[in-house]
């Protein structure tokens, strides 16, 4: 079906490479995004195209990350928690996307709109908290943003559905100075960014060191920060 | 210590220079279209040997010397440009092509016409999506311009660059493992020798630098080797784009010459602006999760290869993470290593098993506040097996944040156990649940 249908994008991608195997990346985004997860089919679609054992390319699909073998939602917000975003409020914006969606890390949301991922550095540490939105960067996303942006992304469903998870068609987004999202552009010239004259509000003073176990009395689902 | 020019943020000094005339004309792919009329690719490695250039993706190996492996006669050769940019703090080589595309573009064509091949791949991690199309529409400039195709400006020089997106595997940026990765596979790293300069891509000679590395290609063939050297230190020269990140009031890169010390990148009110808050510097990170940490004692360390190893870590890949006293040793270490464990690619024991048992145990003392006596031997145990004895660098790299926190702050670990055994229930177990310890063996 992939053949019929995109017959010049899938030999444009295997005119790229020395060895057809090489194309089993950009097929298996392209065949994601046009079946919207990678169905067991659409594996040994991709494995037929490129004259392959299917078992290689199910092997494929399990190593990387951003390859999904179940249902997501339209989108897939991957909210980065390593160091140092997780000590820059990325631990306050992932409990506000649960609490806003009513859902757990690797979930999705009843209505088929948000799946909810921890993922490790997304290489805008400068950004802090950063998440991607089908790879869509959204930089700077404080927890008060959290509704500004799940409603953004709700208007935008169509356009995701018909752009798919993949990031083939991304775009990266930042703030305006009235609050909304705006997309980057790409072409502008490079504008310094702007840092806030004044230091920036101070952090809370650091947790004593434990005189009793911290960990006795705490709730299950409550994680004590950072220690 | 500023710089008056750069080498390699240009944007900084020409905001537009990411538009492909305003590019042309600030000296873009002059020293390109120099080189293919009035030098042999020879005389391109010379210059680049000489410059001094050293591999910014983390090892800071010499990459004239390098592009000298190449078994003479051997044909087809690869040039891989690596911008899977995946280590924790790091942050310039997506930034370097969204501001400054066209310069790593004829980066890459000078370097595979020094090195005689007619085919790059520039691979970037999967989650680069937008700044992948950005670079797709600076090749195709590129094409039009005639810089690339076939019989480029009528030399009968012929090159192809391919834009390649991995799909989320920090392991993947190891050389061999993104060779793995490129031609279909899963990204597992191979066993060297042979190097990629003999056997690498398709088992053919391959060269594969960092995008910084052969950005900085462009300015040495244009404006010379003395020009280049009079930036930075004898053996570390030129310029570095420090990612500087954390609880800085400026995160952000900032080129420097090498050698700048750790204080001015951080406190330079036109750098890092200083400490959020004016609190003070506890954890500084040099070169990405993978280096040994250093404190507020090194902020007068130099920043260039020699000067930060002297000091007891590594510059690597040039991410500076800085974290103040409002964070806790052992939740540092148990988030970094936490990353290695999820980035392991599963090949070899130690890594894999290693990386693992460090997180289970460092995710009660951390995250749950529990801890016994047993604890501390337990970990130094866990990462002395795994060191010198991984099948690369990520499971050596494991062993860092582990070794630091524990040399540097033993006491934030001794404090967790003596609460825990304060704890009425006397056994760091409060819920009753028994974690199992590991069984200890002797130190190598
Ligand atoms: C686990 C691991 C991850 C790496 N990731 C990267 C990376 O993301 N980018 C990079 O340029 N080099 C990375 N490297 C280093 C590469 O293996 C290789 O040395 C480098 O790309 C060579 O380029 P250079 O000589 O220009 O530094 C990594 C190495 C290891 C062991
Ligand atoms: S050290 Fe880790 S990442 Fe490297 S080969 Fe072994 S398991 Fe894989
Ligand atoms: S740690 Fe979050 S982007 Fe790097």
């Amino acid at each position: 079906m992939l053949l019929e249908t995109h017959r010049a994008e899938i030999e444009t991608i295997l005119s790229r490479y020395d060895s057809r195997r090489s194309a089993v990346l950009p097929l298996l985004y392209l065949a994601q995004d046009i079946y919207g997860h990678l169905t067991e089919a659409a594996i040994r679609e991709v494995a037929a195209i490129l004259d392959l054992p299917p078992t290689d390319v199910f092997e494929v699909v399990g190593f990387y990350t951003l390859f999904y073998n179940r249902p997501v939602g339209t989108w897939v917000l991957q909210v980065c928690d390593d160091v140092p975003c997780c000590y820059l409020g990325a631990e306050e914006l992932i409990a506000a996307l649960k609490q806003s969606l009513g859902i757990a890390e690797e979930q999705t949301t009843g209505d088929g709109m948000f799946t909810l991922q921890r993922v490790k550095c997304l290489a805008a540490c400068d950004r802090a908290p950063v998440l991607q939105a089908n790879l869509d960067y959204v930089y700077d996303v404080t927890p008060e943003r959290v509704n500004a942006l799940l409603a953004n992304l709700r208007a935008r469903a169509a356009e995701a559905r018909q752009r798919g998870v993949s990031g083939r068609f991304a775009e990266d987004f930042e703030w305006g100075p009235d609050g909304a999202l705006v997309p980057i552009d790409r072409a502008a010239p490079y504008r310094p960014r702007h840092f806030p004259a004044a230091p920036s509000p101070a952090p809370p003073e650091p947790e004593p060191v434990p005189e009793a176990d911290a960990g006795h009395d705490r709730p299950a689902d409550r994680k004590a920060s950072p220690l | 210590m500023g710089l008056s020019e750069h080498i390699v943020m240009r944007e900084l000094d020409v905001p537009e220079i990411n538009d492909f005339e305003v590019y042309c004309r600030h000296g873009g792919w002059e020293a390109y279209r120099m080189a293919l009329k009035e030098k042999n690719p020879a005389d391109i490695v010379a210059m680049v040997k000489e410059s001094g250039l050293r591999g910014r993706g983390g090892a800071g190996f010499p990459t004239g010397v390098k592009w000298g492996f190449l078994p003479k006669g051997v044909y087809p050769r690869y040039l891989l440009c690596n911008c899977d940019e995946s280590e924790p703090g790091t942050f310039n080589n997506h930034q370097i092509i969204d501001r400054n595309p066209h310069q790593l573009i004829e980066g890459v064509a000078l370097s595979a016409y020094a090195i005689e091949c007619h085919t790059a791949y520039i691979y970037m991690r999967g989650e680069f999506a937008a700044a992948a199309i950005t670079l797709e529409r600076a090749i195709a400039a590129a094409y039009r311009a005639g810089f690339l195709g076939r019989n480029i400006l009528g030399t009968g020089f012929d090159l192809d660059i391919y834009v390649h997106r991995g799909a989320g595997a920090y392991i993947c940026g190891e050389e061999t493992a993104l060779m793995e990765s490129l031609e279909g596979k899963i990204g597992q790293p191979r066993l060297k020798p042979p190097f990629p300069a003999v056997a690498g891509l398709y088992g053919k000679p391959t060269i594969i630098n960092n995008v910084e590395t052969l950005a900085n290609v462009p300015r040495i063939v244009e404006k010379g080797v003395a020009w280049y050297r009079s930036h930075g230190t004898e053996k570390s020269p030129g310029t570095k784009c420090f990612s500087l990140s954390g609880h800085v009031n400026r995160p952000g890169n900032y080129e420097l010459p090498f050698g700048v010390p750790l204080r001015e990148l951080i406190e330079s009110p036109e750098y890092g602006g200083g400490m959020r808050g004016g609190r003070p510097t506890k954890i500084i990170i040099p070169g990405g999760a993978s280096a040994p940490w250093l404190t507020h004692e090194h902020l007068d360390v130099p920043l260039d290869y020699e000067s930060v190893a002297a000091a007891g870590s590594m510059l690597g890949s040039g991410a500076v993470i800085v974290l103040d006293d409002t964070v806790k040793a052992p939740h540092v270490a148990y988030k970094m290593d936490e990353f290695f464990k999820h980035e392991s690619c599963g090949k070899c024991t130690p890594c894999r098993e290693g990386t693992h048992w460090l997180v289970r145990v460092l995710h009660r003392i951390a995250e749950e506040g529990h801890a016994v006596p047993e604890d501390i031997p337990t970990l130094h145990s866990i990462y002395n097996q795994m060191a010198g004895n991984c099948f690369c660098l990520l499971g050596e790299s494991a062993v860092m944040p582990i070794k630091s926190a524990l040399a540097l702050f033993p006491e934030e670990f001794e404090a967790i156990v003596a609460a825990s055994r304060r704890h009425p229930h006397g056994n760091g177990h409060g819920d009753g649940r028994h974690e199992p310890v590991i069984p200890l063996t002797t130190k190598r």
